[in-house]
């Protein structure tokens, strides 16, 4: 039985050649009672066609069993299921550990890196981590220190690592990886390191290295064609990036790539996009800062730039444009398009046509958003594609050692790294959003290799004259670029939301809770309060025949930084000490699995399935064959 | 272009100091948990030591900076006006330390409240870690602080954000930015160009 599978999955591989897309992650992302990649699928939708748990039943939902990482801090992403195999991650020290689904969940092996301490030093924000990947038979890891390291996904056998970055300049990951073709393409951290943005494509047999992509600097280390690279449907013309700042400063300028990762395998394009420039003192950076704050399209073979937008030329607030890109195809005026959304930190949502780049909506996603008056739409305009900066909310206009006060958003953005989901049953968006505003004021600032290279301090506070509190929930049509609805949230909301079949749109809470809510009315259906904050992303699986839901808890991250003692309002005037609400009165640290049923064995006669003495999941190299996964179903 | 904040020379010859001080310190107190048990120390009115046994009372003034009679830096604020070195501290704290430590020094989810560590640590202790970092590396934590010694941001202000954390750690301000300010003096503005360019 293993041998005549390993001869199919070889047969497989070998007429994948000449197939741009990762077969082994299609295959696998192809199962809905899998979570095959820590977005759900190649297109970052977070939607799964599973329906067991519904509107109508999800009332009933209860804790099926859960499991402690050991390990405290921000836990960021979610674990992934392929076959009967749960693979759930840590924060550094970046442990792995594979649990049996079809065995109680024993563990069949753990990962447990040896990291030097010093790299948490030159973590910004909590030392989180969004995940492992699968592909190939192999669980592929980017670690803090930027070991990209890929494991037997049987054993847990090393089977090559290299290093993709340095942490004594600041460089370090938390970010998860994008496996596709035959490589894997991963980012780096350190915006406020003043290191260099880069994607670095790493070829999956043997971990060398196949390309690599500056974000700043000259077109051949960005992999631009001065031809045909489009910018909003111009060509990028020689040297875009070093005619948008001044002198060097683009070498410690920023532009990391800590975000997410999308891929299209008909288009064979990667999207993603860039950080902060560095520093966040705008004086110090005269230009347009290209290419940080941008979305990009790249060849996932050679890495080569398709089209560049930049959304927020000339950072003055720290609006990284890292936020993940969910590619949709829907109607636009009748006309089905290929498109691209992507909430941005600066408060706008775009919606772009990702074959060609074109913009075709770029609307705020909280009214609060008060920075910009909007974006030009007009092709025809010198400004085309440029938000209008309202000159009392900037920090540039206004200079260094001013105090740019009630911008909104605040730095951490309307949204920040927690992602949002798309239901093609409803056509909308569910996003999980901050509403906090700030006072920014930029000053000089020295560089220093592996030091922070931050230029500005900043105060936040709820956004003022709303409900009070510090997030949303809404729903958003990307097309029409409306709030469908909008569900007000004490702190901002850090978890990256699940959308099923089931008509449900599931989202963590930074005090704990697991909420479910419907996806029409955003009417709140369940809600379950895990034992630390929720910064993790709920997914949904089946095993035995049952669906279940799982999300980890632990709170940390940029959220656990600024909301653990509560915020204040520096503009409240003398006398409104207190604030607001404090995150430490509702929860502590913690790192736990939660993973959630319905009562009774679920819909199918599998539900008390045998267990097997060893998971029935991919084995080594190989790329299990469509129905092999026992617990489909 | 001109550098604004404030000062630091003098900063560089306490760091000298402060190693040399601290070795005696060993496995004391010196950082306590980031959770609600750390309340600020309630100094009675007109009482000025701290737990640490620090009088806070300003004696003299240099290169536009107060000291105690035993030369560590205070803060000497008029009524809601601070003094131009703590809101210096405020601004280059929210820029290098809130980022782990939270906002207006009231801690994170896993870094602590240093308003607090303030009031229980001595100062060269403090000035110490500041300069060589921290860790607390075991099966139960995962807390390093980075080295600042090398860092100009942080150098040649880190007297200032100590007087903010004294500040803050006494209550003598509220949290946010300090509403109003003292100017800033020539001899503040000299030695903190004379530290950032040397």
């Amino acid at each position: 039985m293993k041998t005549l599978l390993t001869g199919a999955a070889v047969a497989l591989l070998l007429s994948s050649a000449a197939i741009h897309a990762n077969d082994s992650v299609i295959t696998e992302t192809g199962k809905p009672d899998q979570w095959a990649i820590q977005t759900g699928d190649y297109a970052n939708t977070r939607y799964s066609e599973l329906d067991q748990i519904n509107r109508d039943n999800v009332g009933d939902l209860r804790v099926a069993w859960s499991f402690s990482t050991g390990v405290l801090r921000g836990h960021e992403g979610g674990p992934l299921v392929i076959g009967d195999i749960m693979y759930v991650h840590t924060p550094f020290p970046n442990k792995i550990f594979a649990l049996d689904l079809a065995n109680d969940g024993k563990i069949l092996w753990r990962y447990e890196p040896q990291q030097n301490p010093e790299v948490i030093a030159v973590m910004c924000c909590d030392t989180v981590y969004r995940g492992v990947a699968y592909a190939d038979g192999m669980i592929i890891s980017h670690q803090a220190d930027t070991t990209l390291v890929a494991l037997d996904a049987m054993t847990g056998e090393v089977k090559w690592q290299v290093k993709t970055g340095d942490p004594a300049i600041g460089e370090t990951n938390t970010a998860t990886v994008l496996p596709a073709g035959d490589k894997v393409i991963v980012g780096v951290s350190g915006g406020e390191y003043g290191v260099r943005g880069r994607v670095t494509a790493y070829n999956l047999a043997d971990g060398s290295e196949a390309w690599k992509a500056y974000s700043t600097g000259p077109d051949a280390e960005m992999l631009v064609d001065p031809e045909n690279t489009m910018v909003l449907g111009k060509p990028i013309g020689a040297d875009s990036s070093l005619n948008s700042w001044e002198g060097d400063q683009w070498k410690i300028g920023g532009g990391t790539t800590w975000g997410w990762y999308s891929y299209d395998p008909e288009l064979n394009l990667v999207y993603y996009g860039t950080g902060n420039p560095s520093t966040w003192n705008p004086s110090q950076r005269p230009g347009d800062n290209k290419w940080s704050m941008t979305i990009m399209a790249r060849d996932a073979d050679t890495g080569m730039a398709k089209w560049f937008y930049q959304m927020t030329p000339h950072d003055e607030w720290d609006f990284d444009g890292v936020n993940e890109m969910i590619l949709t195809d829907q109607d636009v005026d009748g006309t089905p398009r290929k498109l691209l959304t992507h909430f941005d930190r600066n408060g706008l949502a775009y919606t772009l046509d990702r074959e060609t780049g074109e913009l075709l909506v770029a609307e705020k996603y909280d009214p609060a958003v008060n920075w910009t008056s909007g974006v030009d739409m007009d092709p025809n305009s010198e400004n085309y594609g440029r938000p209008a900066v309202v000159a009392e909310y900037s920090t540039e206009q206004n200079g260094e050692d001013t105090n740019s006060t009630g911008i909104c958003p605040a730095a951490l953005g309307t949204k920040d790294q927690q992602p949002a989901a798309f239901s093609p049953k409803t056509n909308l968006f569910y996003v999980p959003t901050n509403h906090v505003c700030m006072d920014y004021e930029p000053f000089r600032v020295a560089y220093t290799a592996g030091q922070p290279y931050v230029g500005a301090t900043l105060a936040m506070y709820p956004a003022p004259e709303s409900h009070g509190g510090m997030g949303n929930f809404i729903a958003w049509d990307n097309v029409a670029g409306e709030i469908k609805w909008s569900l007000p949230e004490q702190f901002s909301v850090w978890s990256g939301a699940l959308a099923t079949a089931g008509d449900v749109v599931f989202y963590g809470t930074l005090e704990g809770y697991l909420k479910a809510i419907d996806a029409e009315t955003g009417e709140e259906l369940y809600r379950f309060k895990t034992p630390s904050g929720i910064i993790g992303n709920v997914m949904t699986y089946v095993s035995g025949g049952k669906q279940y839901i799982g999300v980890l808890s632990g709170v940390g991250g940029w959220a656990g930084i600024g909301l653990a003692a509560g915020l204040t309002n520096p503009n409240d005037g003398l006398g409104a000490v207190g604030g607001y609400a404090a995150l430490s009165d509702y929860t502590e640290l913690g790192g736990q699995l939660t993973v959630f049923e319905l009562p009774g064995g679920g819909d199918a006669a599998a539900a008390e399935a045998p267990a097997a003495d060893t998971a029935a999941a991919p084995a080594e190299g190989e790329a299990p064959a469509e129905g092999e996964a026992p617990a489909s179903n | 272009m001109q550098h604004t904040g404030s000062l630091a020379v003098l900063a560089l010859g306490l760091v000298m100091a402060g190693p040399l001080l601290a070795q005696t310190s060993g496995e004391e107190e010196t950082i306590p948990a980031p959770t609600a048990n750390d309340q600020p120390a309630d100094l009675a009115e007109g009482q000025t030591v701290l737990p640490n046994g620090m009088d806070i009372t300003a004696d003299y003034m240099e290169n536009g900076r107060w000291y105690n009679a035993d030369g560590i830096p205070t803060f000497k604020n008029n009524d809601d006006e601070v003094d131009y070195a703590v809101f210096s501290g405020y601004r280059r704290y929210h820029a290098e330390c809130h980022v782990c430590h939270g906002p207006d020094g009231e801690g994170s989810t896993y870094a602590p409240a240093l308003k607090t560590s303030v009031l229980n640590m001595d100062y060269y202790d403090f000035m110490e870690i500041v300069a060589s970092g921290k860790q607390d590396v075991n099966a139960s934590a995962n807390q390093v602080m980075p080295a600042f010694g090398t860092n100009k941001n942080v150098w040649c202000y880190i007297d200032d954000i100590y007087v903010y954390l004294l500040v803050r750690g006494t209550d003598t301000i509220a949290r946010g930015r300090p509403a109003k300010r003292a100017e800033k003096s020539p001899e503040f503005t000299a030695q903190e160009d004379a530290c950032m360019s040397g």
